[in-house]
């Protein structure tokens, strides 16, 4: 089943820098617990999911505004803010 | 000689606060000497904050002053795990990613608890991001085993078990995702209840599996489980899978002996330690005795309860801890210039090891080519395990079974191994897959480390679950256990 495992791939989808040794330590654990996994592919189950459900129904919400922390609560609470903002590295070239 | 305020129950606690004969402040002060005395070599609590709890005492006493008492919690301290939010308190999950966050607000729970009285009181540690079975994967600190300084304690409710069984605190809140309100209960010799799914509100629970999780109570006895679990459980629109109060029907306490109880087929067996086999057995012949119907049961998809939890929670780890991309609050790496890089050093400045691994993992089981083989059969798998209890549970009121394999185990000595360390939730893991209560209780010692054996129910069945419990505890001598420090 863990055919392709690409663990370069996974990090950058998880965005996660990793080490040469983590490289090698996770591809080794994750190849192992994987191989626990196989019960999986090769258990007799069901077509269908609906059972497995537990969540039940969700109600939705009404579309409505409730209340909320605040701007000022949500910038001090910000690693970086400006003038009642949050602030992050810069997301657009000046000549995009 | 009469036993100190620190051994004494919440039940015994909140008699003398109604008579008079003790001060919420007095009981506070005694808890900070406790504290002073064995935290430092258990290391349960993160933060204890004495000016505030010393604030919350006093407060409490002067409703009680004015005939304004606001019931059997009253002045009752209760600690929280890191994962629970209390507003003004640190909520960092025991992870370097958070550990800058004072929560802005209270979690539903918390709300519940100022609304009874109660003090709360300081913050437990937990493994990060509650992922783990031993507490060893907190970025803060170990927990030690207060019946054996040199084990683990369980996890990942690691501290909220420690500080019961060390004396520190008469009431806790876990939460338990795979166990891990009971694992520790099992290890430490208290007591910890997984609630129905839908039974208690997350508002203001730190996400990590949303159809897993779930925040219980955690206590010395029976009878102060559910005093903790009756003031936690209350409808709550902020999550929209808690119960709606004509959904909650917590049936009325049945008579235990005329309880059917099943025990798993060849769940005793291979893989549990002869003294948590025979622990448990113990437990098994005592409800046959009382007249209880005991009977073996099938459940043949059992052994796919693990994978399908690894692949079911890690999945929805991977997607919960998305949030975390050092924009809104949390760690922020200093060394990015470009959005991306900030995410992604953040990222990997703040998680540790295991919630590393366990995203690597998740992000695999949703990753295009390989979801139907991972995460779409464990679904399904996950189906056919709730539909095997729920069947299990038409024709018994309750099942029997270890809480955990084998006593708490050494500090380090699974490290390098996080398989063994999730082969730990075997028994405990189904209950959360199928959305079912269960609890662990003491029920002897393998040496010197308590074993509990574990009750599983069927939805809003609580009120079986701690009936039984109670049976055996009221029989025993497990009530109120503390280790000796």
């Amino acid at each position: 089943m863990a055919e392709g495992f690409d663990i370069d791939h996974l990090a950058k989808l998880a965005r996660l820098n990793l080490t040469a040794d983590e490289k090698v330590l996770y591809s080794r654990q994750l190849t192992s617990i994987l191989g626990h996994f196989r019960a999986l592919a090769e258990a007799d189950l069901p077509t269908t999911i609906d059972d497995a459900r537990v969540v039940r129904e969700a109600a939705l919400r009404s579309d409505e505004p409730g209340l909320s922390l605040g701007a000022e609560t949500v910038t001090r609470l910000a690693p970086a803010s400006r003038d009642g903002q949050i602030s992050v590295p810069r997301v657009v070239d000046d000549e995009a | 000689m009469a036993a100190a305020l620190h051994q004494l129950t919440a039940t015994e606690l909140g008699a003398q606060l109604a008579s008079g004969s003790l001060t919420a402040r007095t009981l506070v002060e005694a808890l900070f000497t406790r504290y002073d005395a064995v935290n430092p070599a258990v290391g349960a609590f993160t933060h204890l904050d004495r000016a505030d709890v010393l604030a919350q005492a006093d407060a409490s006493d002067a409703r009680r002053q004015a005939g304004q008492s606001r019931g059997p919690l009253e002045g009752i301290p209760v600690a929280v795990k890191d994962n629970i939010a209390v507003r003004g308190q640190p909520l960092t999950c025991s992870s370097k990613m958070l550990a800058p966050l004072v929560s802005p607000y209270d979690a539903h729970v918390v709300e519940r608890l100022r609304a009874a009285g109660a003090i709360l009181y300081g913050r437990l540690n937990m493994d990060e991001f509650a992922m783990g079975s031993s507490t060893e994967n907190s970025a803060i600190r170990l927990t030690f085993n207060p019946w054996d300084l040199t084990r683990i304690p369980g996890g990942s409710s690691g501290g909220s078990a420690a500080a019961l069984a060390a004396g520190l605190v008469p009431l806790a809140l876990g939460s338990d995702t795979g166990g891990s309100i009971r694992q520790p209960a099992s290890h430490c010799g208290v007591v910890g209840l997984k609630p129905t799914y839908g039974l208690i509100s997350r508002y203001g629970l730190v996400a990590f599996a949303s159809s897993l999780d779930q925040i219980g109570p955690m206590a010395r006895t029976v009878a102060d489980c559910q005093l903790l679990l009756h003031a936690l459980a209350s409808p709550d629109a902020r999550d929209m899978t808690c119960f709606a109060a004509d959904e909650r029907s917590l049936a009325t306490a049945p008579a235990p002996r005329a309880l059917r109880m099943g025990i798993p087929r060849g769940f005793l067996g291979k893989g549990v330690a002869p003294e948590v086999a025979a622990a448990v057995q113990g437990a098994i012949a005592f409800y046959r005795a009382q007249g209880c119907a005991i009977s073996e049961v099938d459940l043949p998809s059992a052994d796919l309860a693990v994978p399908t939890y690894y692949v079911v929670a890690t999945a929805e780890a991977s997607s919960n801890l998305g949030r975390y991309d050092g924009v809104r609050y949390g760690h922020r790496s200093a060394q990015a210039t470009t959005p991306v890089e900030m995410m992604t050093n953040s990222r990997s400045e703040g998680f540790g090891p295991e919630v590393k691994r366990r995203i690597l993992l998740g992000t695999f089981v949703l990753s295009a080519g390989y979801a139907e083989a991972y995460y779409n059969r464990a679904l399904r798998a996950r189906a056919k395990i709730r539909a095997e209890y729920l069947a299990a549970l038409a024709d018994v009121d309750l099942l029997l079974t270890p809480t955990v394999p084998m006593p708490a185990f050494k500090v380090g000595e699974k490290s390098a191994d996080p398989l063994q360390v999730y082969l730990e939730d075997i028994f405990t893991i189904p209950a959360n897959l199928a959305g079912l209560p269960a609890m662990s209780v003491p029920c002897g010692y393998s040496g010197h480390l308590p074993v509990g054996f574990h009750l599983v129910g069927a939805p809003l069945a609580e009120a079986k679950l701690l009936a039984a419990a109670q049976l055996f505890e009221t029989a025993h001598g497990f009530a109120n256990q503390q280790a000796a420090l």
